[in-house]
């Protein structure tokens, strides 16, 4: 390979992880200031949220054979952005304080489905509680030329048990 | 009148009074250990999880690590989790296939049934030490089989596991009729903790009148998701299943995989549905078949095992290590025949509502952490009221709380004859 095709192989890759960081900046930004209509806004139409347990491989297990803590289709997703803007949603009423770090991003293209692999601290703080939510985000992500979709979001937690966090009432 | 516990059961003024203290105090949190967790009944685990010979797992029961094995003639053997030299923990994986287990400390190396296998430098011990009863994996005083249901007993004497369940019972053999093929636990656990007294999970877990209010988000999202309810309201009993366990049994408008249809499962699901309901009248006979698949029930099995079979079945354990404090595991349960569609939709029931992420659960998980924060205004606010019902003629309802009644009439009678 010569110099010069090592570089705009360098350059695309830069530029692939800068889009899917943007992207996955704003998408923890929204979260963190309870934006959630334009969180869900950077979703596909079939979309699918995924936070799997502790004690499956997290990165491969499904929800349709293993229980997860959360599987949403893209029908729960709205259910659950709906639910969370009413005061009934007593877990997060009032709101928490949120605050989403996303670091170590790497992308993968296939075709025009970008994975993306990246670390999460999530905290969450209410009243008595501080609670850090820690693992890793898998990202399906469409490239839709002009802009990315998230096809898909599994949040598999590095974690042993829930503990002592009790819920995962916020959007990780 | 006042029971020895502070509990005020005074019937002709249809008043139940539940001191508050009985949340906080930690004299009567270390009695609870003596009194209930080391005395009664408690689940272990399902027949299921350990489906082959040779396999095993590990679990904290009532904060004592429980190694739960299966040995290659495929019996089952509970030991606690501990070696006979110093102490350690023996095993420390969470489940999985092996029929010797190695001390990492020492290298002590026990059988599935707990035996000392093998020792580093025998020869620095006299004879015979090896088969010396003192160096064996100590077993749980006892374990009894209910079905496919295993529990354990940390005290060598009391009734058998049979008598104790009671009623309840017959509840878990109907958990069993589910399915012509067998029930298991479904892979993937939901562990999590609150940070509130254990017994306001055990009152929570079936508590039908806190719904309406405390899951109003919940009963909106089924009504907004076309076809999630279907014909049934909320409406049934509660009921008294004697020794402290309770249920209350009552048709809901969810849907159950087991067998009640809703729109939102299509006309195929409905075939499938109406193939399960007729499967189960022919094995089960109509009546019984009829209240399987239309009934809901959330039965307390005393003190800590709560089996909800729902929009989907959930086994839930906990137990607590402060009185402000308790570690809880879920599981689901499902037919071992079930077609991949069904088991999918029983997994999407289950998530739905409960368990952390759950509609409803988080809220459920709120309202015991604010009870037990409320707790200490202390002063003259000193009781919990638990009367609700107590003045109906009839059958109680499900919305009342003649279930917690039993549980805590039964949670006195322990502490009470512990204290004697």
């Amino acid at each position: 390979m010569s110099t010069a095709t090592m570089e705009r192989t360098l350059e695309d890759s830069l530029l692939l992880r800068l889009r899917v960081e943007e992207l996955l900046f704003t998408e923890a930004d929204l979260l963190d200031s309870w934006k959630l209509e334009s969180w869900l806004a950077l979703f596909t139409e079939d979309a699918h949220y995924y936070v799997p347990p502790s004690d499956v491989d997290g990165d491969t297990a499904t929800p349709d054979t293993a229980l997860f803590y959360i599987m949403d289709d893209p029908v729960r997703m709205r259910e659950r952005v709906v639910r969370l803007s009413k005061i009934g949603a007593h877990s997060e009423h009032p709101r928490s304080k949120v605050r989403h770090l996303v670091t170590n991003v790497r992308v993968e293209r296939d075709g025009d489905i970008i994975r993306s692999r990246s670390s999460f601290i999530v905290s969450r703080a209410k009243d008595i509680t501080h609670d850090l939510f820690v693992g890793h985000y898998l990202h399906e992500i469409v490239d839709q030329g002009d802009e990315l979709k998230i096809r898909k979001k599994t949040c598999v937690l590095d974690m042993e048990a829930l503990r002592p966090h009790a819920r995962i009432s916020i959007i990780l | 009148m006042a029971l020895t516990t502070g509990i005020i059961n005074d019937k002709e003024r249809a008043q139940f009074l539940v001191p508050r203290r009985a949340f906080t105090d930690r004299s009567i949190f270390e009695k609870e250990y003596e009194a209930i967790f080391n005395k009664c009944w408690l689940y272990l685990g399902h027949a299921s999880e350990l489906a082959e010979p040779g396999t095993f797992l590990t679990r904290t029961v009532a904060r004592r690590p429980i190694l739960f094995t299966r040995d290659k003639e495929g019996e089952y053997h509970a030991l606690l989790n501990a070696c006979p030299h110093r102490g350690a923990l023996v095993c420390r994986e969470r489940h999985g296939k092996g029929r010797a287990f190695m001390c990492m400390y020492h290298g002590w190396t026990f059988g599935s049934d707990g035996h000392l296998m093998t020792l580093p430098g025998s020869s620095g011990y006299p004879k015979g030490f090896k088969t010396d009863p003192q160096k064996q994996m100590v077993y749980v005083p006892r374990m009894e089989r209910f079905g496919d249901f295993f529990f354990i007993n940390f005290s060598r004497d009391g009734e058998d596991l049979a008598t104790y369940l009671a009623d309840a019972g017959d509840t878990l053999k109907l958990l069993g009729e589910h399915s012509p093929g067998g029930m298991q636990i479904v892979g993937g656990t939901q562990e999590y903790s609150i940070r509130g007294n254990w017994k306001l999970l055990a009152e929570n877990s079936f508590d039908g009148y806190h719904a309406a209010c405390n899951h109003s988000t919940y009963l909106e999202y089924l009504g907004n998701t076309k076809g999630a309810l279907g014909v049934d309201p909320l409406k049934g009993e509660a009921v008294d299943l004697k020794n402290g366990h309770a249920m209350v049994e009552y048709t809901a408008p969810w849907g159950r995989p087991i067998a009640n249809w809703v729109p939102i499962w299509g006309e195929e699901g409905k075939k499938e549905i109406d193939a399960v309901y007729a499967e189960l009248q022919s094995r089960v006979g109509p009546e019984r078949a009829e209240r399987i698949a239309k009934k809901s029930r959330n039965m307390v099995i005393f003190p800590n095992l709560v089996i909800n079979d729902v929009m989907a079945i959930t086994v839930r354990t906990f137990f607590p290590t402060a009185p402000d404090y308790m570690e809880i595991n879920a599981w689901a349960l499902a037919p071992v025949e079930e077609s991949e569609w069904r088991r999918k939709f029983r997994l999407y029931n289950f998530t739905e509502f409960l368990g952390p992420g759950g509609f409803a659960t988080p809220d459920d998980v709120e309202a015991i952490e604010k009870c037990q924060q409320g707790y200490a205004v202390g002063g003259d606010a000193q009781y919990n009221d638990i009367s609700k019902g107590m003045a109906r003629d009839g059958a109680p309802s499900f919305d009342d709380e003649a279930q917690m009644r039993a549980y805590w009439v039964e949670w006195d009678r322990r502490l009470s004859e512990y204290e004697a």
